[in-house]
Parts: structure tokens; sequence; C-alpha cells
């Protein structure tokens, strides 16, 4: 009575070991942002083999928009991917739902783990039945049993464990649309579309109002040839960090178009602060130019 | 031995059998799987509703009996750039006929949109900003450019993937717009 007793509740540890298990490998995202795990666990639809998390495209960073919008709204994750289904179709799942041969990989598992459970079953329990000699042999078996059952309890135990140390890698990636749009921004600069990439830089600064974004906004001005933006936009970096070489730089190089009377001083003032800064150089010879040719 | 053989032989079938069982189980429903398109009805257009470029206002739902052609585009993305003409030109073409043609612009900003109209000979096209992408996620739009053709019922008839064509605007508005 006693042994059956040990059996069953061995037998409840290794079903509830395996379902915790089950569960925790996943839900691996379930500490995480949920906005982030739902957004990993989408593909996006514009590139191959990128989850809507990682990609750079503008509809993934769209569908991030989307998810931390419905998030807000307090629609959960299940009903977000049901939407995103709803427009996408199934294929947009990163882990489309076990239909097909995808159903194998839960049922096959399942059904061996069962069909082992039976045979085991039947070996411990066939002893009683039997005679004292063949008995021997049989009782020479149990321990196989139960080493395989300890062996299985001790995997599902290392894998639910192991399994949020695993997890991270893929859940890290953020879904941040500040970030994808300083991404986007970087590409249209890439493609010399400094107009649109200055947009971006804006989109981006409402989301996080920060001086490296703000001086990359006056770059890309000062490439689309809208020297005062430039300008406006490098002074409001200097309001905060009055010696920021790369604000002093732009707002130089700026005002060679807006007030061209006050661009070599702001220049050599970059040049003091900043004399190993790449541009130097250029900005040197720049200013040795404009001064022979003002003696010449 | 013989004995033993014939215990195992009796414990062996089961997993074997559930195994065999679970195959055929997953085989039959990969079997009955429907192919990966399956048109079916034309599925109703979400809805398209808002400020445009120019201040005005637009509502898809407001324009039941007409068809409208709705082109997702950007002005960062060059094949829109090169589409556009093409687009504004076939609105004026059949607008007399009951077409309405409309752009959606994905993740953009209206000092680079106006520039792109008055080149592209489209300023009286009907622009729809869609700044942060929701609207164009809401239509299920894959990538820039994207173009969808909504019918006098607003159901979504037609849908093309990338640069629209001439034939591909004759051939599904001629049918469309013949009947009032």
């Amino acid at each position: 009575m006693i042994r059956r007793l040990a059996v069953g509740l061995a037998a409840v540890a290794l079903v509830a070991a395996a379902a915790v298990g089950l569960i925790r490998s996943a839900t691996p995202a379930g500490r995480v942002d949920p906005g982030a795990a739902i957004a990993a666990g989408l593909r996006c639809p514009a590139c191959q083999g990128e989850s809507v998390a990682d990609s750079r495209s503008p509809i993934a960073a769209s569908m991030r928009q989307v998810i931390a919008d419905q998030s807000a709204q307090g629609r959960s994750p299940a009903e977000i991917r049901r939407w995103f289904v709803a427009r996408y179709g199934e294929e947009v799942l990163a882990e489309p739902p076990a239909r097909g041969p995808g159903l194998l990989l839960w049922l096959v598992p399942a059904v061996a783990l069962l069909g082992t459970g039976i045979a085991a079953a039947r070996t411990l329990r066939a002893r009683p039945r039997a005679g004292p000699a063949p008995g021997r042999r049989r009782r020479s078996r149990r321990p196989v049993w139960w080493l395989t059952a300890g062996g299985l309890v001790a995997l599902v135990a290392t894998v639910a464990v192991a399994a949020d140390r695993l997890a991270p890698p893929v859940v890290t990636p953020r879904a941040d649309p500040t970030a994808v749009a300083l991404r986007l921004a970087q590409d249209l600069e890439g493609q010399q579309r400094y107009d649109a990439a200055a947009q971006m830089y804006r989109e981006a600064l409402r989301e996080r109002p920060d001086d490296a974004v703000r001086l990359r906004l006056a770059f890309a001005l000062l490439r689309a040839a809208d020297a005062a933006g430039a300008e406006r936009t490098a002074r409001d970096v200097l309001d905060h960090a009055p010696r920021s070489p790369d604000g002093l730089l732009v707002l130089g190089l700026a005002q060679r178009t807006t007030h061209p009377g006050e661009a070599p001083a702001t220049l050599r003032r970059f040049l003091a602060v900043a004399p190993t800064h790449p541009a130097a150089a250029e900005i040197r010879r720049l200013l040795d130019g404009g001064a022979k040719a003002r003696t010449g | 031995m013989n004995r033993r053989t014939s215990r195992w032989g009796r414990i062996r079938p089961v997993p074997a059998t559930a195994l065999l069982v679970a195959v055929a189980a997953a085989a039959l429903v990969a079997a009955r799987l429907p192919g990966p398109t399956d048109p079916g009805p034309a599925p109703a257009a979400p809805a398209l509703a808002g400020a445009t470029l120019d201040g005005g206002r637009f509502d898809l739902a407001a324009l039941r009996g007409q068809v409208v052609l709705v082109n997702v585009f950007a002005s960062w993305c060059g094949p829109c750039r090169d589409e556009l003409p093409l687009l504004a030109e076939t609105g004026r073409q059949w607008s007399s006929r009951g077409l309405r043609v409309v752009g959606l612009n994905l993740r953009d900003g209206p000092d680079a949109v106006r520039p792109l109209l008055a080149q592209s000979r489209a300023a009286e096209l009907t622009v729809v900003p869609d700044p942060d992408g929701a609207r164009s996620v809401e239509w299920g739009v894959r990538g820039v450019p994207e173009t969808f053709l909504v019918d006098r019922d607003g159901r979504i008839v037609a849908h093309r993937p990338g640069v629209v064509t001439r034939q591909w605007l004759d051939e599904h508005l001629s049918a469309l717009l013949a009947a009032p």
C-alpha cells in the first residue's frame, strides 16, 4: 500500500515537473515587457527570417507601434496576436499553432512518454503474479525503470530551470520605436535623403529629447541645405552643453551660410575644444583657405 | 528465455502502436489542411478616415458607391515616387466614372511629401498621412508601395504588392468602372 502510494506520488511529481517545464519553456517571455514578447513572436512580413522585434523595416516599426498602442488599451497578448493573424494570416506568427506536420512535434513525444509510462506500469505491476524464479529476473529490471523515471524527472527539471537562462537572447530585442526611427533616419542619410532623415530624427526627438539625437538632426539639416534649421538645432544643444564639439562644428558650418561673419570664430572655438576631432583637419583647411582668400 | 521474449513482445507494441496512431493522425490532419492561399469572398476594406495632407477630411466609408484605389506610399521609397504620376493620371482619367485615388502616406512627413506630389503632377491627390504606420498595419500592408482596389460596396477586390502597372490598373478598373 505504502509502495503504491509512493509510486503514485512519484508519478504525480513527474507529471507536475513535466507540466512546469512545458509551461516555462513555452512562455519564455513571461517576465519581460509583454509588448517586446509579442513583437518577438511575430514575423516581420516585409523581411526574411526576422521578427517584428528585430526588423529595421518601417512596417515592422509600425507593427511595434500598433502592439504598444493595443497593449496600452489593455488588450491581452492573445487578442493582439489574433488581430495580426486576421490581417496578415497565420504565417505572421513565429510559432504557428500546432497543426499538420507541426503537430507531430507535440504529439510524438507525448505519445512516446505515454507509451513508456504504460510499459513501465505493466512491468512493475506484473511482479505479484509471477513465480519466484522469474520474479527475481523481473526485480532486476525495476531499478532500470526507476532510473529511467528519475532521469526523465531530472531532464524535465533541468529544462525547466535552464529554459530561463536560454531564453533571454531570444527576447532581449526591445520594441523601441525611437531606436527604429533612428535606424531608419541613418538609412535615409545613407541614401542621401536628408529631408526625410531629418523628419525621422524629429520623430525620434519627440520620444527621446536628447542631445545626441539633436546633433544628428542638425547634421541632417545641414546636409539638406537647411542651414537655419541646423543652426537652431545646434544652438539648442549648445544651450545645454556649451563645449559640445559637434554642436560647435554644426553651428560653425551652418553660420557659413546664415551668418558668414561669425562662422570663423565658432569654428576656431570648435578647434580649441576638440583639436583631435576627425573633422578638425578639414576645418583647419577651411579656415586657412578663408584667411588666404581674405588676404589674397 | 522464450518467456522473456514473449513478455517483451507484449510490452513493445504499446508505444509502437501509439506512435503509429500519432503519425497517422498527424498525417491526416496535415492532408486535410487547406492550401496556403484560399481566397474566399472579397474582404471588407478596413476603416480609413482622418485628416488629409491639405487639411481636409477623408472617410472611406463615405465613398460607398465609388471605386477607391488606396495606394500606400512614402517619399523615401523610390518605386513609390516612380508610380505616383501614373496613379495621379489614372485618377484624372477615371474620376468621371467614379474612381477616387487616395494615398496612404506611410511614416513620412508633410515637408517631404508636398514637393514629391508637386514633382509627380499629383498635387490633387488625396493624401492621408500615416505617421506611425498604424493605419497601414490595419490594412495588412507588408511594404511600400502597395495598392488596394476597393469596389463600390467597400470590399477589397484586388491587391497589388509592389509597383502598379498601367496594364494592372486597366485590367481591374475597366471591369469595376463599367458597372455604375
